[in-house]
């Protein structure tokens, strides 16, 4: 488990983390979103120990992890960073030999992950010759080219197409069932929501929200339902006691029970009201329950 | 893993990278085609005041004169080519079609006009030689008796201001300017990489592995290996080609000019190269090096003036000044031994106060690096990057 423990760090009057606290178990995708400033950025960097914290400590595997711990994670940094005119297998050998691989092992790690991520056309090219896309493939394989245990990556889906896309997920997902410890941050919620066994919010250096998406929803107050109900007259909820009308669009309304409200009442009054085509619990999507715990 | 194996893995980079780079190939063939050329324009300069001349000969004696004056040639500056002839007639002909320059006939010298006095000369020489040896033949010495008692041992030559001081300035004119170049060009690539790193971004990850120390003793390393080995290529190149061309005669104190130069490089470098990584260091992208590094470039110009002065009056004030401070001290001290004006106490005074210049500003250096090398956006000043690196 990788774990950040009340980890506080400021630029100048800037606070860019407030004591946040943060778990990666291992063998999980933990999913890092936020809106942009929260302080993703600042604690991974801390996690990498790029940057040193004002307070508060990195763990792994339950303790405080230092430089040598640190050198085996591997690491994608928001701002994407290679050398631009050195040759992909030369690179990624250098940076495994960096991390501690003897030259074969190096060469035998650089040759695998070249040819996993489809980069085997690319591999004699400097990296500056190749596209956006297959230059964050080669990142991504800078990551991952020592086998490392704990996965830190910023950003790793921008930029990428949807094949890109999916072989990253897919990689993902395959190093966490090897039993790394992953996470990533983005903002492209549905994927996150897809792709992670856990979620985690941060807002304001501090994490609002973390857990499983089940766990997040199952937090919220109150739940939703969808009823969507054929030849009802527009104001046929105004009559429902202790339920608040959320949204109404042309396939029906979203409606939010208030305690002790009884869903079986509001079937009733629906059906009272014309033909039930829809009646469902509203699952919240990991985007809407951002925005509720962002805005709060 | 290790800083120092940390750090040769970086020089490794640095040293492999860079030596594959075409525009390192292509500086280091000028570097040394441009040495070379200098080398061999100053011999065939000196080698064009010899002139050079034929002699035409046929009888047993005229021949032996004439070879005799061919080999001894080179004492008075002319060149000697021998054409034997089947008769006296023939050898006077050829003089008239001025096809050759002058001939030995029955124990004369023919020419058209009167022969040029430095060929007289040469043949005159000889003549006396040969004559002396037959003569000494004659009352019963052998052949090897009588080379010895025309060949006495010459009289050695001892200038008190040096014979050789024109070719001594020559080499500590080209070590200076080997020097000034090599530091500038190699403290600028130093400069040039910790602002490539950072101005990709690449640095991020090289820390996550590495520390920042590790990186910036490699990268200085391993770009000084490269700039030694041009150097030291250069150097080997231009003395020979100068001694096959005959501008200088290489012996042991050409040998200890190089390794001076050579030594003095090595800490030069170390100190200017520190001095260059600040100033990449303190800056995001390559446009702003401009910018720092002017400052460090033109110090380094001011420097290599210096060793001009130096050259013609190597005890003077300045010079001795300029080589015992620490920034001008590559440059100017060895321009200095190389004319071999200093003492062995002064050099060991300019090389000390070298190694503590260097043993304060590396670290100081490392730390300015350590505190600037995450800090991107617009260019830092030192003594914040210094404050960042002492707290982190």
């Amino acid at each position: 488990m990788l774990e950040l423990r009340d980890v506080s760090r400021r630029y100048g009057q800037t606070i860019a983390l407030d004591g946040l606290s943060l778990a990666v178990p291992e063998r999980e995708v933990v999913g890092f979103v936020g809106p942009n400033g929260a302080g993703k950025t600042t604690a991974m960097r801390v996690v990498m120990g790029v940057l040193e914290p004002d307070a508060g400590e990195v763990h792994w595997r339950g303790e405080p992890a230092t430089r040598a711990a640190r050198a085996t994670f591997g690491y994608m940094p928001e701002e994407r960073g290679l050398y631009p005119k050195m040759r992909v297998d030369r690179q990624l050998r250098y940076l495994a030999s960096l991390h501690d691989h003897d030259s074969r092992a190096a060469e035998a790690a650089a040759a695998r992950w070249i040819e996993r991520l489809g980069l085997g056309e690319r591999a004699q090219q400097r990296v500056e010759e190749l596209s956006l896309g297959n230059q964050q493939r080669v990142q991504l394989a800078a990551a991952l080219v020592h086998d490392p245990p704990v996965l830190v990556l910023d950003e790793p889906f921008s930029g990428l197409d949807p094949i890109g896309a999916d072989v990253m997920a897919e990689v993902l997902h395959e190093r966490a069932r090897a039993g790394a410890a992953v996470i990533f941050s983005s903002h492209q919620l549905d994927l996150v929501e897809r792709l992670c066994d856990r979620v985690a919010i941060v807002d304001g250096g501090r994490i609002v929200a973390a857990g499983r998406v089940e766990e997040l929803r199952a937090e919220r107050s109150r739940p939703r339902l969808r009823v969507a109900v054929d030849g009802a007259a527009t104001g046929w909820t105004d009559e429902l006691d202790g339920v608040d009308l959320v949204e109404r669009d042309e396939h029906g309304v979203l409606l939010e029970l208030r305690d002790g409200a009884d869903d079986q009442q509001v079937l009733d009054s629906a059906r009272r009201a014309g033909r039930v085509r829809l009646f469902a619990r509203a699952r919240p999507s990991l985007a809407e329950l951002f925005r509720e715990v962002v805005e709060r | 893993m290790t800083l120092r194996r940390a750090a040769l893995l970086v020089a490794r980079r640095e040293f492999g990278e860079r030596i594959r780079q075409r525009s390192f190939q292509l500086s280091t063939a000028a570097t040394i085609l441009v040495v070379a050329a200098v080398a061999l324009a100053a011999g065939l300069l000196g080698d064009d005041t010899a002139e050079r001349y034929t002699v035409g000969a046929h009888d047993r004696e005229a021949i032996a004169i004439a070879e005799a004056a061919g080999t001894a040639a080179g004492a008075f500056d002319v060149r000697l080519e021998l054409r034997r002839y089947a008769s006296a007639e023939q050898a006077r002909a050829a003089v008239a079609a001025e096809r050759v320059d002058a001939a030995i006939v029955d124990g004369a010298i023919v020419a058209r006009a009167r022969p040029p006095g430095d060929l007289e000369q040469a043949l005159q020489a000889a003549a006396r030689d040969v004559r002396a040896a037959t003569a000494l033949r004659a009352e019963g010495l052998s052949s090897a008796e009588a080379r010895r008692a025309l060949a006495p041992p010459p009289l050695a030559v001892r200038a008190l201001d040096g014979a050789d001081e024109d070719e001594r300035r020559g080499v500590a004119f080209a070590a200076s300017l080997l020097l000034y170049l090599q530091l500038i060009v190699f403290g600028l690539a130093v400069a040039t990489g910790v602002v490539e790193e950072k101005a990709s971004r690449v640095v991020e990850v090289l820390l996550a592995a590495v520390p920042p120390r590790a990186l910036l003793a490699g990268k200085i390393a391993g770009i000084g290996l490269l700039g030694l080995g041009q150097l030291g290529l250069a150097a080997v190149v231009g003395l020979a080609v100068a001694s096959a061309s005959g501008a200088i005669d290489v012996d042991g104190a050409h040998a200890d000019v190089l390794a001076v130069v050579l030594a003095w490089f090595l800490l030069g470098y170390l100190l200017w190269s520190a001095i260059y990584a600040i100033a990449g260091v303190i800056v995001s992208r390559q446009e702003d090096l401009q910018a720092s590094s002017t400052p460090v470039t033109v110090v380094l110009v001011a420097c290599y003036l210096v060793a001009f002065p130096a050259l013609d009056a190597p005890g003077s004030p300045l010079a001795v000044v300029a080589s015992l401070v620490p920034l001008s001290s590559p440059i100017v001290m060895p321009v200095r031994v190389a004319v071999g004006e200093p003492g062995a106490a002064e050099i060991a005074a300019s090389l000390g106060l070298l190694a503590l210049a260097i043993a304060a500003l590396v670290p100081l250096a490392a730390r300015i690096y350590e505190g600037g090398v995450l800090r991107m956006g617009k260019p830092l000043r030192v003594r914040e990057a210094l404050r960042v690196g002492r707290a982190g």
